[in-house]
């Protein structure tokens, strides 16, 4: 017996299992670094996106991607 | 004149009419006993028509004494008295049992039951204002505990114990003892027992208890083999429960609870059968999760709160004292205890789930070296949370305060203004008898000994309350409700997310948070915010004592294997004053072997001169060449093997283990030596030739270890791989680098294949058919 719905961190876990699939046909090694770094996007959010409790699983998960990326926005030159 | 001293314990009779109070005199520690008759009733409570239903069918049962009609307030839920019945049952022995037909009797719905499964024991301690180890005078009117067991500071029982080990003919120490054997010598304190034959040993053992008369044996492993064994051959040699007994009155042979396999948070633990002692107490410190932490000091206090026996304590988890000491507020409430939760969780929506069904605040650190962080951490925090908000059973959602102002953050759940809970009441005094003994520890002129003691009371209080918390959660927890559960997490969050904000204007940025701990960073390393001022003022705004643990000189905070980004719970790091603080690496765990265990310690006393992050980056390389000799050594093959030894706690039955790992040939060696391990049961083995694919060859089972027995070299180069790893990976040195620096890499692919030894591992075949040949 335990919990009745899976926590934030084993939905994406889940989640990420079934992106798995889309990143083995990036033959591109950049492609390949990208769809990495959108995956470790997703991770580095756990906390906030438990915090938030949304009952939409990829808010949370495109969310938390796009912080990540955001992060790096103001280092490129305009 | 009445006697002084201690109520050592209390025991069933054995025909279950009464309970034996056992005493011991404060002159000369003289125990004495008084058999007093006691047959507590159980209640049940129902319809009207069904009770009369139940008074008809029950009165002229054999196993009922009597059936009353009392007026109770059973239910912690109850504002008003009703009329229950109160059930005698004829015997003590049968009190289950005749609940259990009760019970059916209203299909398991219609009739609650409560003070069921309390033992007579606990109910007559209840009864009577007594306690285990209470000081106490009694003479022929009555026994009377002259304080309360509430006492923070009282004067601890002179117990005397003495160490218990049987010896048997022809087996070494530490082997496999083989059914039968019959038993050699056996060593009571300092005395070795030995007769001319295994019957007169036997006697002379009985003889030598009597003679010493210890209040406690200490086995090491008593309740999986000394006792058992001791019983089985007294029975085949023809001595009976009345000749051969190790307590101070005779007792049964036959354990008072059989052995089994559990689950507890996602691991498969194994729990030896149990043989209690009636007067006398046996603890098997090889089978006791507390006597290893709480030691004796600990467990007596927890027997002292909870009225259950020592004994009982010893073989049980901190949990079921918590328990114990909810029913026993109950009682002293004028409630009863529920026999069985009556109550599910209540009906949500998805989001309402999705909202409510979350834990605490749990950071992912940065993975890395750093320094200069300060640690702090809400000491008791959920225990303190249920306190300062009356979160109870009862008292959330209360149908009496609608209005009320405490309210869940998030939830919305209301919390009673007008009544404080059971578990609040349960745990406001254990928090306060913590803070106690904690505060006496900090005294300077506190002595070595009483120091011992109240850490290890401080130790077992903490696991009492950190159990009180998870148990809200436990389906079967008698006092929990998992909506509890849901608030305490709730404001715990709250409190994390405001702490963040007041961290910021205070100068500090946060680096890591598990739940009620955070490390932070001070904003201008030149001039850190003070960090008692700090916990001081947090403390006194949030009304929650935050204390500073200490300032580290660096800390690592460790990667996962699967991601690379942090793990909540894996860090090391080096405090100022020069103490480590180790989390989730080897040595915490007991499975390691004393090789990785040097290892570390060799890493951790170089790193232990480093004074920052850049004094830690500069001292791997020396660190790594430390670890480069240990591998010489170990493929010089002269390495002792005992400190090669791996612990594998076996996480399913024997059977079902399908690829041939190292644990399934440990296992099969086991087997072949007449041995049988069960799920949650250990072994223990030397890796002899990992690529071998007999079970005979491949691992050496320490039950028959030699001293200079072949190891595989290469398997443990790469084990310590494994293990710096852990250590060194966030500083240039993960594992792929060192193992392809000690030739590791690729040497010790485990070959996936069955042992030719047996053939039923079909499936292994079918699953990987390329190796298969």
């Amino acid at each position: 017996m335990g919990r009745t719905a899976p926590t934030y961190r084993q939905a994406l876990e889940e989640r990420l299992k079934r992106w798995e699939a889309f990143g083995r046909l990036l033959t591109d090694p950049e492609d390949r670094a990208a769809f990495e770094r959108i995956e470790r996007g997703t991770r580095r959010y756990i906390a906030q996106a438990t915090y938030a409790g949304s009952p939409d699983l990829l808010e949370s998960i495109l969310l938390s991607a796009l912080v990540d990326l955001a992060r790096d926005l103001p280092k490129r030159p305009k | 004149m009445p006697s002084e001293g201690w109520l050592l314990d209390i025991t069933d009779s054995r025909p279950g009419t009464g309970v034996v109070l056992w005493f011991k005199g404060r002159e000369g520690g003289r125990v004495e006993t008084r058999r007093v008759p006691w047959r507590p009733p159980f209640l049940v409570e129902g319809p009207r028509a069904l009770l009369d239903r139940v008074e008809r069918t029950f009165s002229e049962d054999p196993a009922v004494e009597r059936i009353e009609r009392v007026v109770e307030r059973p239910s912690i839920f109850d504002r008003r008295r009703r009329t229950v019945l109160a059930v005698r049952a004829r015997t003590n022995f049968a009190r289950r049992r005749l609940a259990a037909a009760i019970d059916a009797l209203g299909e398991y719905r219609a009739l609650t039951l409560y003070d069921v499964d309390l033992s007579a024991p606990q109910l007559y301690h209840l009864a009577h204002g007594l306690y285990p180890f209470a000081p106490v005078v009694w003479d022929g009117a009555g026994v009377r505990a002259t304080e309360p067991a509430e006492t923070i500071h009282y004067v601890p029982i002179p117990l005397r114990w003495v160490p218990l080990s049987v010896g048997f003919e022809g087996v070494r120490k530490g082997r496999i003892v083989p059914d039968g054997a019959r038993v050699g010598s056996i060593r009571v304190g300092a005395v070795t027992v030995e007769g001319a034959t295994e019957a007169k040993t036997l006697r002379a053992l009985v003889e030598e208890l009597a003679a010493q008369d210890p209040d406690l044996l200490l086995t090491d492993g008593g309740d999986a083999l000394d006792l058992p064994r001791l019983y089985d051959r007294a029975g085949a040699l023809g001595l009976g429960e009345e000749a051969f007994f190790l307590g101070r009155e005779p007792g049964s042979f036959r354990p008072t609870r059989p052995a089994s396999s559990y689950e507890s948070y996602g691991r498969i633990y194994h729990r030896d059968a149990a043989f209690p002692l009636p007067g006398r107490f046996h603890i098997d410190s090889s089978d006791s999760f507390l006597y290893g932490d709480a030691s004796l000091e600990g467990m007596i206090d927890a027997a002292r709160l909870s009225r259950l026996s020592l004994q009982t304590v010893a073989r049980q988890s901190p949990g079921t004292c918590f328990t114990a000491m909810e029913m026993a507020q109950a009682l002293s409430d004028g409630f009863h205890v529920p026999w069985k939760k009556n109550r599910p969780e209540g009906f949500k929506s998805l989001e309402r789930l999705v909202a409510a069904d979350r834990g605490g605040v749990i950071f992912l650190p940065p993975v890395g070296v750093f320094d200069r962080i300060d640690e702090f951490d809400f000491a008791s925090l959920f225990p303190h949370l249920m306190v300062r908000h009356n979160l109870s059973t009862e008292t959330l959602d209360c149908a009496c305060c609608p209005d009320s102002p405490e309210v869940a953050p998030e939830l919305g759940y209301r919390s009673c203004t007008r009544r404080v809970g059971l578990i609040p009441t349960t745990l406001a005094p254990l928090i306060a008898r913590r803070t106690a003994y904690k505060r006496r520890l900090k005294e300077p002129g506190t002595a070595p000994e009483e120091r011992e003691r109240l850490t290890r009371r401080v130790k077992m209080l903490k696991w009492i309350l950190v159990t009180s918390f998870g148990y809200q959660g436990y389906r079967n927890a008698r006092f929990g409700r998992i909506e509890c559960h849901e608030a305490i997490n709730a404001y715990a969050r709250d409190l994390i997310v405001r702490l963040g904000l007041r961290c910021e204007s205070a100068g500090y940025r946060i680096v890591h948070g598990i739940v009620d701990s955070i490390w932070l960073a001070p904003d201008d390393p030149s001039s850190p915010p003070d960090p008692e001022a700090f916990a001081e003022r947090v403390g006194q705004e949030f009304d929650l004592p935050l204390a500073y643990e200490g300032r580290y000189r660096w800390i690592v905070f460790l990667p996962a294997v699967t991601h690379g980004l942090g793990v909540p719970n894996r860090y090391y790091g080096l405090y100022d004053p020069g103490e480590f603080k180790l989390r989730g690496i080897r040595s915490r765990r007991h499975d390691t072997p004393t090789l990785l265990e040097r290892a570390e310690k060799l890493v951790l006393d170089r790193f232990a001169e480093a004074a920052d992050a850049a004094g830690v980056r500069s001292t791997v390389p020396a660190a790594v060449e430390g670890l480069d000799r240990i591998v010489e050594r170990l493929r010089a093959g002269d390495w002792p093997v005992e400190e090669l030894v791996i612990t594998h706690r076996l996480s399913q039955a024997p059977e079902a283990y399908e690829v041939f790992t190292d644990s399934l040939a440990a296992l099969r060696q086991l087997e072949a030596l007449g041995v049988r391990r069960a799920a949650g049961e250990k072994v223990r083995y030397v890796v002899r030739d990992r690529r071998a694919r007999s079970f005979r060859e491949r691992v050496t089972v320490a039950e028959r270890l030699e001293e200079g027995d072949r190891y595989d070299p290469v398997a443990y180069a790469d084990l310590l791989a494994r293990g710096a790893d852990t250590l060194l990976a966030p500083l240039g040195f993960p594992y792929p680098v060192l193992s392809a620096r000690w030739g590791t890499d690729g040497e010790v692919e485990r070959p996936r294949r069955r042992s030719p030894e047996r053939t039923e591992q079909r499936t292994l075949d079918l699953a990987v058919p390329e190796l298969a040949g």
